[in-house]
């Protein structure tokens, strides 16, 4: 099997290059947090000279840099064990990020959904029907959904569906089937919905050119047949490749959804540990959310193979 | 072929006198034939002649064509508007404010009944009045006034950034492509790495840990970041162009007549990939401002005095359920400004390379 182990030899390759890329990222993090002046107590009232020699040392802050940047790293290398958040006293960051994830996964993997549904079927209508009303009108509406900042749509639903027609809940947290998800979850997808409309339509353009398809068409496949079956699968292939780049958006989306309506996600997590300088928490996620992208990649180039024969590594 | 194709590659000492910025001449028929571009190589040569023959009568330009092209396209044309519109409204229009109305973005009323967010249209007695189109914010100040101050801010982000992330993008891109072998590679490499970074997170730790005191000193932070996080792209396309120019018969005359390296790449070379580095630059203007937005709703961003469509559409968010407007005039101009640039990005895009078109 060649193809299998080039394959094998492929994924030895990229997770020769993700894993240092990761270490990478959390070097960066550290380095940031501890080259910037002020302290993570800084911005508390001004300490008795005992209480801050006591913290300091506590925390080990005393100690050489790079004795800390050891220690950091190999608790995280050897334990994955990113230590305990210094603002939220007692819980420990992975405890955090486990009890965090499944917000933002849940919005995040709903948003995609809803995202893929509506992106994929505008964007083939768009194709097929190419130059018509349909095309113009879905191109326009994407358009708009790439040009509105989603901290500005948010507010705006929930005014409309909200606070003036009562319909929906305008914040707070509640588990998946619920209503409260509504807001957060169409927000979220709007910006993907019209990036994948605008992928769907330019991939199934060229593929509804292509030889395949006039192959299908000859052989007297109905219409029906010839879009579901052969010029889906080539015309998506923009859609997968964008699934990449899509998390890392998703990520900073999920930040603004969050904070926009209040919930208590990873996102909304990471921005309040930037601003207490919580190092534990901020390293944490950082390293967590390269993971995650880093490893989502690869699953879609692996995907993008798999669907793509004409690909070969 | 003709024979104006098989030149020789070594002309008599004495005629060949590289000007600066132009293409050095080798044999006098070449003068035309090197100005190569990318969009012109793909053509073909036959279809160049062609075209050449056709210039000789119209005179057309590339740039002509292309400015033609984009003339045609309503949408990049709309795009064109709205953005001059906006852009000259946001330089002009809080000195034009101030000598109508006698009102600058900062003026706070001195009466205590004035200091609160009016409707727009609305004087304080309830009655219509022109004097605050988009009506006041919480302090009563001229919401019109500050959404035009805030489009300078917004637009110097995009643009000053996106200038930063070119310099270093066409800089990178265009050694990378030209040196070539073990150097592109491991340059390129760099770039790859650099591409699965999380960025966003990484420029919000940056921000958030490197806070400047100031508002200035933010905002310059805010140009560092935005510009060394959207530069790889530029340098990916600006390589891939390099490497189809750089065998060219114009660089193999500028090497042979002994231009230096540097000057090859900068004055020879880059001023070539011109049409899709301008395309490309079109499109992230608009996508710093998003990002920039993106910052200042989440208190990284730019920080009051100063004040960005983005920064007052945060403002707005928390006025959202009784004064609706504060958040609404920021946010549409702002989404109407970015969706004008997309479009005339995307119009620039089928304009100057046709190529790179989806249909």
């Amino acid at each position: 099997m060649p193809v299998l182990q080039n394959m094998l030899r492929f994924i030895i390759r990229r997770l020769l290059v993700t894993v240092p890329t990761i270490l990478i990222v959390i070097t960066i993090t550290w380095g940031l947090i501890r080259l910037a002046p002020g302290n993570f107590y800084t911005s508390e009232k001004p300490l008795p000279a005992a209480i801050e020699k006591n913290i300091t040392e506590k925390y080990g802050l005393n100690l050489p840099w790079h004795v800390q940047y050891r220690r950091t790293m190999w608790n995280i290398l050897r334990h994955l064990d990113f230590g305990n958040s210094l603002k939220y006293e007692g819980q420990s960051v992975n405890g955090i990020i486990a009890r965090s994830l499944p917000v933002s996964a849940t919005i995040g993997v709903l948003a995609y959904l809803l995202a893929l549904l509506v992106g994929i079927t505008f964007g083939s209508i768009a194709a097929l029907k190419q130059n018509s009303r349909w095309d113009y009108g879905s191109m326009a509406l994407a358009m708009v959904g790439i040009s509105i900042p989603n901290f500005v749509l948010g507010p705006i639903l929930v005014l409309i569906f909200s606070l003036s027609f009562y319909w929906l809940p305008p914040s707070r947290w509640a588990a998946f089937p619920s209503r409260n998800l509504i807001l957060p979850v169409i927000t979220l997808s709007a910006i993907y919905m019209a990036y994948i409309a605008r992928l769907t339509r330019a991939g199934m353009l060229e593929v509804l050119r292509s030889d395949y398809i006039r192959t299908a068409r000859s052989k007297g496949l109905s219409e029906r047949q010839v879009v579901l079956r052969h010029a889906l699968r080539g015309g998506l292939m923009p859609v997968v490749s964008f699934t990449g780049p899509a998390l890392a958006f998703l990520l900073t989306g999920t930040v603004v959804v969050e904070r926009l309506f209040a919930l208590p996600g990873l996102g909304n997590y990471f921005i309040q540990a930037a601003l207490n300088r919580d190092e534990p928490l901020i390293i944490g996620i950082v390293a967590f959310i390269a993971i995650t992208l880093l490893t989502m990649n690869l699953l879609v180039d692996i995907a993008y193979a798999y669907l793509d024969p004409r690909i070969r590594y | 072929m003709k024979d104006d194709h098989s030149h020789d590659l070594h002309p008599p000492k004495g005629e060949v006198t590289p000007l600066p910025g132009t293409m050095p001449s080798l044999d006098g028929t070449l003068d035309e034939d090197s100005l190569h571009t990318p969009l012109e190589a793909a053509v073909g040569e036959a279809d160049l002649r062609a075209a050449e023959d056709a210039e000789q009568v119209k005179g057309n330009s590339l740039w002509n064509d292309a400015w033609r092209r984009l003339l045609k396209n309503k949408l990049a044309v709309f795009g064109m508007v709205v953005v001059a519109i906006i852009t000259l409204a946001s330089l002009l229009g809080p000195l034009v404010i101030k000598n109508i109305t006698g009102i600058t973005p900062d003026y706070i009323p001195g009466e205590a009944a004035l200091l609160k967010s009016f409707p727009p249209f609305t004087a304080p007695d309830g009655s219509f009045s022109w004097k605050h189109p988009m009506g006041t914010d919480n302090q009563g100040r001229d919401l019109l006034a500050r959404v035009l101050q805030g489009g300078q801010i917004s637009l110097m982000v995009g643009i000053i950034s996106t200038l930063v992330s070119l310099l270093i993008g066409v800089g990178y891109g265009a050694v990378a492509g030209y040196l070539g072998g073990r150097i592109d590679n491991v340059m390129m490499r760099l770039v790859d790495v650099l591409y699965s970074l999380p960025y966003i997170i990484l420029v919000i730790v940056l921000l958030a840990m490197f806070r400047s005191q100031t508002a200035r000193g933010q905002l310059i932070l805010l140009f560092v970041a935005l510009g060394s996080v959207s530069w790889l792209t530029m340098a990916r396309i600006v390589r891939g162009q390099v490497l189809s120019l750089k065998n060219q018969e114009f660089v193999l005359a500028a090497r042979a007549t002994g231009v230096s390296t540097p000057r090859i790449i900068f004055r020879h070379i880059v001023p070539n990939t011109l049409g899709p580095v301008i395309v490309y630059a079109t499109l992230t203007i608009p996508t710093v401002m998003l990002t920039e937005a993106f910052l200042s709703f989440l208190g990284f961003g730019v920080q009051a005095p100063l004040a960005s469509w983005g920064s007052l559409a945060t403002d707005g968010i928390a006025n959202i359920a009784i004064f609706p407007w504060q958040l609404i005039f920021p946010g549409v101009t702002m989404a109407l400004t970015l969706f004008s640039l997309n479009f005339l990005g995307d119009g620039l895009r089928d304009a100057l390379d046709p190529q790179m078109r989806k249909f």
